[in-house]
């Protein structure tokens, strides 16, 4: 899903991307850049405790808070999908 | 058909933060925040000059329905999520019993289903009661077969009838007993509740369990799949036992959670559409996991805060993860 078909902030969303692809790379140790098309489980293994402190550096990089109580892990298939989750349903801390 | 007669918990007032316990856990800085800020976990009682057995007295002294009653309890049941917690032969719950009066009581712990062993020893309890009264009664007694937690002749309460004292808590000795991977801080405290065959208050109803000895954490190879299938898991014994009990989760109060902490139940809820508010998660971040006491500190939480009304209809939910992960779930009416 596109960020401006969703009334989302594009540039907002874009900064949550490429912070969360460096943390992605770092966290699971791959040489090979991360990018949203990834399938978050299926290709990238990312566990459930390895979700949270994504979400975790997220919030203190971007200084957000995301709605985690809001986040159907089932609907976050792809890098992207999380993004946009992200962008969507986050505050200032 | 099994009913709580009576639950009384103990938990701690001395507590200590989850920050203080980064350094002898050798927890890193990230850990103790995601326990903080998504696992809702800020800290957990600890009662340094309370041994095990006396944690479980404790708990015991608040259970006013045991007072006179002692003759009437015929089995003793620990449910405990380690399995070994003395040394030989150091034995806190006959400890237990002695202190109480109930030597002449069978006792016995129940472990292997980690903290699902809580809903396994009323199961089990209410079992044993059902069975005692069919043989004593004979063949002809009025009533199903014994053949699953709702069996047992219908009809009053009798109010004279055996009892059998579950307690549950344990003291968070080892690291082991304190930290679950990132998943959650255990907590010391504990629970005593009495249970009747055929009692008429808090009657369970419903029963279902899944153990999946596949997830064992000791060879750590399934603990991916463990994550991924950890809700759905939850959520099938959950509407298994509503399901046996001719219910929906529409027809249900509150949830009493295990304790192993926030962002699970909130996913949980997610999961099953069930409003977040109607789960009983009051005491996760001053007390963390307690063990198998969980659901009954949240029963007693639930009762308090005045969320259950005669004939409401909750579910009771727990997962014993460790050696192998167990599923399961009860349906009770208050």
């Amino acid at each position: 899903m596109a960020a401006q078909d969703t009334g989302l902030d594009a540039e907002f969303r874009r900064q949550v991307v490429s912070a969360m692809t460096a943390v992605l790379a770092r966290l699971l140790d791959r040489a090979e850049p991360v990018t949203e098309d990834m399938r978050l489980m299926e290709e990238l293994g990312l566990s459930s405790t390895f979700g949270l402190e994504l979400l975790l550096e997220l919030e203190d990089q971007l200084m957000i808070l995301i709605d985690v109580e809001l986040m159907d892990q089932d609907q976050m298939r792809t890098v992207g999908d999380l993004a946009t989750f992200v962008a969507g349903h986050s505050r200032p801390s | 058909m099994t009913a709580l007669e009576a639950v009384s918990v103990y938990l701690p007032p001395a507590r200590i933060s989850i920050e203080s316990l980064a350094g002898p856990l050798g927890l890193t800085g990230m850990q103790v925040k995601l326990f903080r800020r998504f696992h809702g976990l800020s800290e957990v009682g600890r009662d340094p000059d309370v041994s095990l057995s006396g944690l479980l007295l404790k708990a015991a002294a608040g259970l006013d329905a045991l007072r006179g009653q002692e003759h009437r309890v015929r089995y003793v049941l620990w449910a405990r999520t380690m399995p070994v917690v003395a040394p030989y032969p150091v034995n806190p719950l006959h400890e237990v019993c002695g202190a109480l009066g109930l030597d002449h009581a069978l006792a016995f712990t129940v472990t292997h289903q980690s903290c699902a062993g809580g809903l396994l020893a009323i199961d089990i309890a209410g079992r044993l009661l059902a069975a005692d009264a069919l043989a004593a009664d004979g063949p002809a007694a009025d009533g199903p077969a014994a053949d699953g937690p709702a069996a047992g002749p219908a009809g009053p309460p009798d109010q004279a009838g055996p009892l059998a004292l579950i307690l549950a808590g344990e003291k968070a000795f080892t690291r082991d007993a304190e930290v679950f991977a990132d998943t959650t801080v255990f907590g010391e405290g504990a629970s005593a509740c009495l249970v009747s065959a055929f009692g008429a208050r808090d009657r369970l109803l419903a029963y279902a369990c899944n153990v999946r000895g596949e997830f064992d954490s000791a060879t750590g190879e399934n603990d991916a799949r463990l994550q991924r299938e950890y809700r759905p898991s939850l959520a099938e014994v959950m509407l298994r036992a509503l399901d046996e009990a001719g219910l929906t989760l529409n027809d249900i109060r509150v949830v009493l959670p295990h304790n192993v902490n926030v962002v699970t139940w909130q996913r949980m809820c997610l999961l099953l559409k069930f409003p977040l508010d109607r789960v009983v998660l009051d005491n996760i971040p001053a007390s963390g996991h307690v063990f198998c006491a969980d659901v009954f500190a949240n029963y007693a939480t639930a009762c308090e805060r005045g969320l259950l009304r005669p004939g409401d209809r909750y579910l009771a939910a727990a997962v014993g993860a460790g050696g192998g992960a167990t599923f399961a779930a009860m349906v009770f009416e208050h």
